[in-house]
């Protein structure tokens, strides 16, 4: 799809071409984005997991192939650090901002200067109300995916461990609550209290335990159903928690689609129930167009969604491998 | 007290040569110090000439307000190893000041967020940090636990204990006073940054220019010396941990104001923290901890950030040289301990 996709831009360039050496015109279409002379600072939370190295990548990268410069900038994980650094950033006055996730409780203020300095704002996964755009997955669809096709492997009925320590995090709050949505058309599919909490750092090895603890707590077979989080990396030990108890009864889901995660879904022995994956460097690229568009004047709308793709045991060969593709040719393992 | 029994027993040409190897060790741990605030020079004019911006005054306004939170805890780790003296691994060290300010900014933003008002807020994040820091000087001083060790354990309750309030999770948080803070600013400076001025000029008149920061430096220098004067070393000793606290608390009312929330993670601040303690004993022609020193690092760690941010060097180079300065630095104390331990 994506291949027939390029062949078709690559026509359209083509097109263009012609038709502009034809009349001569010189000046910018709305399909030659350009960032020449532009400065884009990136700020993001972290690049410790998949995606967001991926998306991180993906902006820079199209920053530097439109020409502009990129000040790129990674808060390793540390709010205090992501605030310096984006204060330093304003005072740098690039001609456009492009923020990636982070807590919107910390966040927002500091978006809200990043405005108040005339420094036009986009965010990649972040939806706030500072931003021109922000560019994402479509995560109210992928919630109620991924959380349906859970609801269907457990037959309608079970308990289900949840993961939901990032409740902070704009997207893991729209997936988690579409999760709650759509159980509640599944009475007989019931949450663990209390909920489990996913971490950072330590996720897998946290996530592990806790799932290990809560199926020694429920020894008897069919207790727990499924394991759910709002992203795939408490998914893997979860995953090996369940493998590891021998309680192959248990699924897991999750949401990102890191290539490690992919692979186990495609594995038909493994627990991975399913996982609705993302295109994270597709993303980053997107929102360095939107931001090429506004400078070029031109108007963009308030969010732009990016396509994904429900990974699950029945289609996971097939859907699968264009991720680990990509993956690949990113040179992200 | 070898040092003495090495005086009657060796031989006078032994010691004369002692003395000229000492002397020459000396001169060595003169050269590389020099080097290392050579060092610090060349860094700072190289972002003077190359990095855009750096040395406009809003810029320079930046960087002390980033250098706040940090500043205000290093001193507290500065108090500690003066006290306790300045051996790394038996000396006086604070691990637990991070981890006590991230649960010191839980408490406070929990309970803003529960409708207590800013006083009481206030007080109880204070009481925490100095609670934990009673804790640290009772298993020191008390116990005569390792105070690496014994701030390690103390470190564990307080991260375990910020865990339990939040849940990992992040705590939002507005108040008059952190409004205050965050926004406000008197003479064009804001009022971080005037926090990190005020605090330090207490911290230095305090510790350098009274007979208590006089008598501090005595007990961790040469307690036995201090003892035989009259000092209570124990009090100055757990002193210096219930103050670290009490820096601890202070920041993590800056911190909340900054973060507009007390968010997890907070233990990351401890290598910081001790590489501003740490970095700034070359600024002390003894290698021994001061504020001053201290205030030096802090505004070199901030700026070091600033500079390559301001220059487009990946951010991760920040953290390599901040290691490596560590270690230089450690490499050049343990140098002029030794010619120390040999006089």
């Amino acid at each position: 799809m994506t291949r027939s996709m390029k062949g078709l831009v690559k026509a359209l360039a083509l097109g263009l071409a012609a038709a502009c050496s034809l009349a001569a015109v010189s000046g910018a279409t709305a399909e030659e984005l350009s960032l020449k002379g532009k400065r884009i600072g990136v700020s993001a939370i972290g690049t410790d997991h998949y995606w967001d190295l991926m998306a991180f990548k993906g902006i820079q990268d199209r920053v530097k192939e439109l020409g502009g410069e990129v000040i790129a900038l990674d808060a390793g994980r540390k709010d205090q650090q992501q605030i310096a650094q984006l204060q330093t950033l304003i005072a740098q006055k690039p001609d456009a901002i492009i923020e990636q996730l982070g807590n919107l409780e910390v966040l927002n203020p500091w978006l809200q200067k990043i405005r108040d300095a005339g420094i036009p704002l986009f965010t990649v996964d972040t939806a706030t109300p500072h931003a021109i755009n922000n560019t994402t997955s479509n995560n109210y669809n992928i919630g109620a995916e991924i959380a349906l096709q859970m609801v269907a492997d457990m037959g309608g009925k079970g308990n289900v461990l949840v993961f939901n320590g990032f409740y902070s995090v704009p997207v893991c709050k729209i997936r988690y609550d579409q999760l709650k949505y759509v159980l509640t058309s599944f009475p007989d599919v019931k949450i663990v209290e209390p909920e489990l909490r996913d971490v950072i750092p330590n996720t897998v090895q946290s996530a592990y335990s806790n799932v290990t603890d809560m199926l020694t707590k429920s020894p008897e077979k069919g207790s727990i159903g499924a394991v759910w989080a709002c992203w795939d990396v408490p998914q893997i030990g979860a995953t090996q928690a369940v493998e590891a108890a021998g309680r192959n009864e248990v699924k897991t889901y999750g949401i990102d689609g890191s290539p490690e995660v992919i692979k186990m879904v495609m594995d038909p022995k493994s627990s991975a129930g399913a996982v609705a994956a993302q295109q994270p460097y597709e993303i980053g690229k997107t929102s360095v167009d939107n931001a090429a568009k506004y400078l070029a004047g031109q108007k963009v709308p308030p969010f732009t969604f990016v396509p994904s793709v429900l990974i699950n045991k029945e289609n996971a060969a097939e859907k699968g491998k264009p991720f680990l593709d990509a993956a690949e040719k990113a040179g992200v393992k | 007290m070898s040092a003495t029994v090495l005086h009657t027993e060796v031989g006078v040409s032994d010691e004369k040569q002692a003395a000229a190897k000492s002397a020459g060790r000396r001169f060595g741990a003169l050269v590389v110090r020099l080097g290392a605030i050579a060092a610090f020079a060349a860094i700072m004019a190289y972002f003077v000439i190359f990095a855009p911006g750096f040395t406009s005054t809003f810029n320079l306004i930046n960087v002390v307000e980033q250098s706040a939170i940090l500043g205000v805890l290093a001193y507290g780790m500065t108090a500690v190893i003066i006290g306790g003296g300045s051996d790394v691994t038996e000396g006086g060290i604070d691990l637990s000041i991070a981890a006590n300010m991230g649960l010191c900014a839980a408490v406070y933003a929990t309970l803003l967020s529960m409708g207590y008002g800013d006083f009481l807020s206030v007080m109880a994040a204070i009481a925490v940090g100095m609670a934990v820091g009673a804790l640290n000087a009772l298993a020191v001083v008390g116990l005569g636990i390792l105070p690496l060790l014994a701030t390690l354990a103390v470190l564990n309750v307080a991260a375990g204990m910020e865990l339990t309030l939040t849940q990992n999770t992040v705590v939002g948080a507005s108040s008059p006073l952190l409004g205050v803070l965050v926004s406000g600013s008197f003479f064009g400076i804001s009022a971080l940054a005037w926090a990190l001025i005020v605090f330090s000029a207490v911290m230095i008149v305090v510790v350098h220019g009274t007979s208590f920061g006089l008598r501090l430096y005595a007990v961790g220098g040469h307690p036995e010396a201090a003892r035989a004067a009259g000092i209570s070393v124990p009090f100055y000793v757990s002193f210096t941990y219930v103050l670290s606290g009490f820096c601890a608390a202070v920041a993590s009312i800056l911190t909340v104001s900054r973060l507009s929330a007390s968010t997890p993670g907070s233990g990351e601040l401890l290598l910081s923290v001790l590489a501003a303690a740490l970095l700034g004993t070359v600024f002390s022609r003894r290698f021994v901890p001061t504020m001053g020193g201290t205030l030096l690092s802090v505004l070199f760690i901030g700026l070091l950030a600033n500079g390559f941010q301001l220059l487009n060097v990946s951010s991760y180079w920040v953290n390599g040289v901040q290691g490596a300065l560590i270690l230089l630095v450690v490499a050049i104390t343990s140098f002029a301990r030794g010619s120390e331990g040999s006089r």
